[in-house]
């Protein structure tokens, strides 16, 4: 008997997945076509009326223009301003170390990767060991943020509150100050770092700190911002501690 | 020391891909740069700035997910399939991100599909593993009562389990993926590794190449291929992590 309610268990897992992810796409389109189409019919009128004004330029030059260009932003690479961007390179150490950071992290953006057969075979077994690591290092930060709210309930308990209560507490306490260092303040500092909105702070946040890094907000892309030099690190740290208080909030 | 382990680990794997990468990147550059320039100088009414907001609004429009192509736009991505692929990316946290909401309602919607769908997935993947671990063990059990190995017996069902894991989520993938998607097999098994362990890059993503057709049944094989793909391999991390600790 206990088999049956096991595999109908099992049964109305998968079909409520498949529900959900169903609904999920149908809400997703129904906000995003619009704006989409809206895009699309500027992007047409720009290349038309750059045409217009260059009657010299033939449309099959024009078209092989925008396809490498195509390929030049899918390979991260901006030509926007001249020569000098040359010299600052997606792959020097500081946006390198970030990049290994986002693959053992499984958080993966996608603005950068690798494009030669070798960085890609190199980073599939980079990744194979990098990722366990990764999640038992969390797994010890995650302890050890565990252990202040130990602290914290002995302190209760001995000021003589109920188990209940002092469980309850800390796990509240946990959640706001996590949500406030992890989600909240970080979105204000990039509001003055990087320029983006309030919302789209937190949404890049939310996306980078659940690992699962879209790549069309990442820190540092900016062109024409200055970064003071351990900006990157700042946020890498503030990832790592995020990721390990997401982690533990599952283990809760 | 497990912090110095892992710092000095990823700096080791920045140095390398640092050392890969840079020279296709900068001869990429350089490329493109010489293009900008031909383009200018064989045509001089053209003018730089004109030129630099056309580039600056092609990339604008490629962030949004369109291309420019002959007398069109790329297909929208947004219909029905590509937003079904769409969240299924982003509960799995794989985010390939070739596809991002845009208007700030699907952001918003966004947060909240994965706040409760990343819970959902997991369990689920959870379930599977499960089940493929009470299906191994069950073999095992077969074994030892037919042939009375004992330890040879549950020793031999797990690496056959592992290879058949191997087989049919790594290495024959990258075959089906040369075929539909003309990848060679080396980027086919790189794009299967990125997704199934959920880093997705989004260089590669099955069904959008609009010069190719996919059968009907493409997509829907892929997905049910990520979800039990990604159920064993959770498996196999949790074996290394056991391992590790």
């Amino acid at each position: 008997r206990t088999m049956c309610s096991g595999k109908l268990q099992t049964g109305l897992l998968v079909a409520s997945y498949f529900v959900y992810l169903l609904v999920g796409a149908a809400v997703f389109q129904a906000l995003e076509r619009t704006a989409e189409k809206q895009e699309k019919i500027e992007a047409a009128q720009m290349k038309e009326a750059f045409l217009q004004n260059f009657t010299h330029l033939t449309v099959a030059e024009m078209e092989q223009f925008m396809k490498n260009l195509t390929k030049a932003i899918q390979n991260g690479v901006y030509p926007v301003g001249n020569e000098s961007q040359l010299e600052d390179s997606n792959w020097d150490f500081s946006n390198s170390f970030f990049f290994a950071g986002t693959v053992v992290s499984t958080i993966g953006y996608g603005t950068l990767h690798p494009k030669t057969t070798g960085g890609q075979i190199f980073c599939v077994f980079f990744a194979l060991f990098g990722i366990p690591l990764n999640i038992v290092f969390l797994h010890r930060v995650g302890k050890m943020l565990s252990l202040l709210c130990i602290k914290l309930g002995n302190y209760l308990y001995e000021k003589g509150m109920r188990k209940k209560k002092i469980k309850f507490l800390t796990l509240l306490f946990f959640l706001s100050t996590g949500i406030l260092v992890f989600l909240c303040l970080p979105s204000l500092f990039f509001q003055i770092t990087e320029g983006w909105s309030y919302s789209e702070g937190i949404y890049f946040a939310f996306i980078t700190l659940s690992t699962i890094g879209f790549g069309d907000y990442v820190v540092g892309k900016q062109p024409g911002r200055h970064y003071f030099s351990y900006y990157r690190t700042l946020v890498a740290i503030w990832i790592l501690f995020g990721l390990a208080w997401i982690a533990l909030l599952f283990n809760l | 020391v497990l912090l110095a382990a892992y710092l000095s680990y990823v700096g080791m794997g920045a140095g390398v891909l640092q050392a890969l990468e840079r020279p296709a990147e900068v001869q990429a550059a350089q490329h493109l740069l010489q293009q900008h320039w031909d383009l200018l100088g064989n045509h001089t009414c053209l003018q730089g700035p004109a030129l630099q907001r056309l580039i600056e609004g092609i990339i604008q429009a490629y962030k949004s997910g369109i291309t420019l192509q002959g007398n069109t736009t790329s297909l929208g991505k947004w219909d029905y399939s590509g937003s079904f692929f769409f969240s299924i990316s982003a509960i799995t946290t794989i985010g390939y991100g070739n596809l991002s909401p845009s208007t700030a309602a699907g952001r918003i919607f966004c947060i909240f599909f994965a706040l409760i769908g990343i819970p959902l997935n997991l369990i689920l993947l959870n379930e599977i593993g499960q089940l493929m671990l009470l299906g191994v063990q069950h073999c095992a059990h077969c074994l030892e009562k037919v042939f009375h190995w004992q330890k040879k017996a549950s020793f031999l069902i797990k690496t056959c389990a592992l290879v058949t894991g191997l087989l049919l989520f790594l290495l024959l993938p990258p075959l089906l993926f040369s075929d539909k998607e003309g990848w060679s097999y080396e980027e086919g098994f790189y794009y299967s590794f990125i997704t199934l362990t959920t880093i997705g890059f989004g260089d590669y993503v099955i069904g959008m190449n609009p010069d190719r057709t996919y059968p009907g049944w493409y997509k829907n094989v892929i997905s049910l291929w990520i979800l039990f793909g990604m159920a064993w391999l959770a498996l196999i991390i949790k074996f290394c992590i056991s391992f590790l600790e």
